[in-house]
């Protein structure tokens, strides 16, 4: 019986089999992470580009070898289009429940990132925040929910010490503002932090405008920027209007010591590239990586010789899927209830962001810091704080001519 | 019995039949998707009252949403008062609104146009509102407490959400067809076909419209209310847009304003396409531009709703 299964064969084959590498014996399953961004609509750009730094990281983690102590799996992208509506992205947070991904990414806008973290309470899916900022994503006390990045209110008050920092070694020249802002979520919420906080200064606001998202014509809001003649123009809003509005300030030819906005959403490389003039000695106090940590340097190449415009919600969506990896990694399994007290645990430092040490409270990144940024030349250099600067700022501005 | 009440028969026990179909589901984005279709044909059977039976075309329907949502959240997480007081409270708001818009409106001559306008013109005060004032906290909108519970009016369940909407679509839909039937619905009609005629045989055509878009502007408050308690956040965007004013008569007039089917149909029309291209596909753009494809060619092919397709119209 040539055929025939010798017990001596069999042992020895299983004993064969059981001395192979974890890995060979069973494909290591695949470990589903959900992102949801408006890809659509008018905050499209940055929900891409926070979806593009997501599947970068997924890309990365995947080629490093997967997560190891769930035998190399490898990560597997569900996303999903917002559509910038709120009900939209509560809604994908349940088809994504059900189709059983270890956690979230999300959701660019703070409205989005509020109904969704919601919904994923239910199931207890760990949540990791990319760019919403409002403070209140995280201080509901939902066990779920975290954010890497600064908040609303860190934000804020570090662009004010950098706002003092630079008006003070310039001698004082900024003494009254205008703060124009976008009227949902996350342009109200810092246009009041922002007021309340100038007086602490020494700057007083001279008045502060509201304005719906979309706006595409900012002649009248000009005007009244004009006839209240501040030395600062402080601007909170998102990408099109940011700089539309600074184009109508460039043509109405408004003298400004300043330009300065706060995680600004216009402010990014292509508008400094493609509106040189405009942009020019524009201030914005924002996410950025470390200009002097060399994966940062590399990372940047790397996105761009892709193809892609490099800014920092690529950087948000990256670390976001990072450190939620690291979490599903730590914990060694897909469960919600191991998950998260590893991810409230992190002290994820595999980053090349000017942070501190990390460390969650309530869902919140201790460690998270904000850079003062000016464009220069049609490029974004760092400016503050001089830890971390790659330019001297340019502040006061020359004159408009 | 005609062929045409015979088909309006199948349809609606075939619209019954799909109504149930969710609760034997154990998928909660299904239902959830149940959820926001049924929300969808009470807005536009809501819409429907007041543009389709009466002829006032309304562009700022969103204006009796958004105050409804405004009225439960704010009431709740200001006044700590039990959320299922939201629903009379909206109730209330919504249709003391309707009437107020209407009586100011309808007693300075405004019509068509004209009508449509000033409710788009209120819709966007009240975004404006909204968004300034501290009680509905400003652009940062109302957060409403994670409480899950059948006493907070919050479920962990989808599906009693969805029971929720279905009870609020079949009381709209009762009032239409109570419209449909009724003395004041033939007030209402023939206000709409001839406003000069219909005060000549004595219609108080003020009072009448004012009481349709009363009617109308308190069932869509309650949607509000639904709004606020399935996903517990409301901003201005949210609550007084132009686009959920929009969503309002394109579920009606895509189903067929002036029918009693016809938002149930315009509602599984609209959500059906923008649903299933959105889970479909998932290049970004491809599914919104199928989305407006689809509904150009209905409202190409069908002008009169898809509820045409049945031939149930006026009856219907």
């Amino acid at each position: 019986m040539p055929h025939m299964l010798t017990r001596r064969a069999a042992l020895a084959a299983g004993a064969a089999a059981l001395s192979l590498p974890a890995a060979l014996r069973a494909q290591p399953a695949e470990v589903k992470i959900g992102m949801i961004h408006p890809v659509t609509g008018p905050l499209a750009f940055g929900g891409s580009q926070c979806r593009l730094g997501g599947m970068t990281a997924i890309e990365d983690i995947n080629a490093a070898g997967g997560l190891r102590s769930l035998g190399g799996a490898r990560l597997l992208a569900v996303p999903g289009d917002a559509q910038g509506k709120a009900e939209i992205a509560a809604s994908l947070v349940d088809q994504m429940a059900e189709q059983k991904v270890a956690g979230i990414t999300g959701c660019y806008a703070s409205n989005l990132a509020l109904a969704a973290t919601q919904t994923a309470a239910k199931y207890n899916i760990p949540f990791s925040i990319d760019s919403g900022i409002a403070d209140s994503i995280t201080a509901r006390g939902l066990a779920n929910v975290f954010r890497f990045f600064p908040n609303n209110t860190t934000m804020t008050n570090q662009a004010i010490a950098c706002l003092d920092a630079l008006n003070k070694a310039a001698g004082g020249p900024a003494k009254t503002a205008v703060i124009v802002h976008e009227n949902s979520e996350f342009g109200t919420s810092t246009a009041k932090l922002l007021g309340e906080r100038l007086g602490t200064i020494g700057i007083a606001v001279k008045e502060t405008i509201g304005h719906a998202t979309p706006t595409r014509d900012f002649t009248n809001v000009v005007l009244r920027i004009k006839s209240a003649a501040p030395d600062l123009l402080l601007i909170t809003n998102y990408p099109n209007e940011y700089q539309l509005l600074l184009r109508t300030v460039y043509q109405q030819k408004v003298n400004l010591v300043a330009a300065y906005s706060v995680s600004g959403g216009g402010f990014s490389l292509p508008f400094a590239k493609d509106q040189p003039q405009v942009s020019q000695f524009m201030i914005d106090y924002n996410h950025w990586h470390n200009p002097h940590d060399p994966r940062a340097i590399a990372f940047r190449k790397r996105i761009e010789d892709a193809g892609h415009v490099f800014g920092w919600e690529v950087l948000f969506g990256y670390f976001a899927v990072r450190v939620l990896a690291d979490a599903i990694d730590r914990a060694g399994s897909i469960d919600p209830a191991r998950v998260n007290p590893a991810f409230a645990a992190s002290t994820f430092s595999d980053d090349w962001l000017p942070y501190g040490p990390t460390r969650f409270v309530q869902g919140q990144n201790q460690g998270a810091r904000g850079l003062g940024l000016q464009i220069q030349d049609a490029d974004i250099k760092a400016i503050w704080p001089a830890e971390f600067a790659d330019a001297k700022p340019v502040f006061p501005r020359p004159r408009a001519s | 019995m005609t062929g045409a009440a015979a088909r309006t028969r199948a349809l609606a026990l075939a619209l019954a039949v799909l109504t149930l179909l969710p609760f034997a589901s154990h998928s909660q984005f299904f239902v959830n998707l149940a959820m926001l279709t049924a929300i969808s044909a009470a807005l536009g059977q809501a819409w429907n009252i007041a543009g389709g039976f009466g002829g006032l075309t309304s562009f700022g329907h969103a204006a009796f949403f958004g105050l409804g949502a405004y009225a439960d959240a704010i009431l709740q997480t200001r006044y700590g008062l039990n959320p299922w007081l939201g629903l009379p409270a909206a109730a209330a708001f919504g249709g003391g609104a309707g009437w107020l818009i209407g009586t100011a409106t309808f007693r300075a001559g405004l019509r068509g146009s004209y009508f449509a306008l000033v409710t788009l013109a209120f819709a966007q005060a009240f975004g404006v509102l909204a968004n300034s004032l501290d009680i509905t906290g400003g652009g940062s909108g109302i957060l409403v407490a994670l409480h899950p519970g059948a006493g907070r009016f919050q479920f962990t369940d989808r599906r009693a959400g969805y029971a929720l909407a279905v009870a609020l679509l079949a009381l709209a839909t009762l009032a239409a067809w109570r419209l449909s039937v009724g003395r004041f619905g033939a007030h209402l009609l023939a206000v709409r076909e001839n406003e000069d005629a219909a005060r000549a045989l004595g219609v108080p055509a003020v009072r009448v419209k004012s009481a349709a878009l009363a009617l109308s502007g308190a069932l869509t408050a309650l949607g509000g209310v639904l709004y606020v308690q399935s996903y517990l956040y409301i901003d201005p965007g949210i609550a007084f847009s132009a686009e959920r004013s929009v969503e309002m008569l394109l579920v009606a007039m895509i189903g067929g304003a002036g029918t009693v089917l016809g938002p149930l149909l315009g509602a599984l029309v609209v959500h059906a396409i923008a649903d299933t291209t959105r889970s479909l596909i998932t290049t970004p753009g491809v599914a919104p531009m199928l989305y407006g494809v689809v509904l150009l060619l209905i409202i190409g092919l069908l002008p009169g709703g898809v509820v045409r397709i049945a031939a149930v119209r006026g009856d219907g």
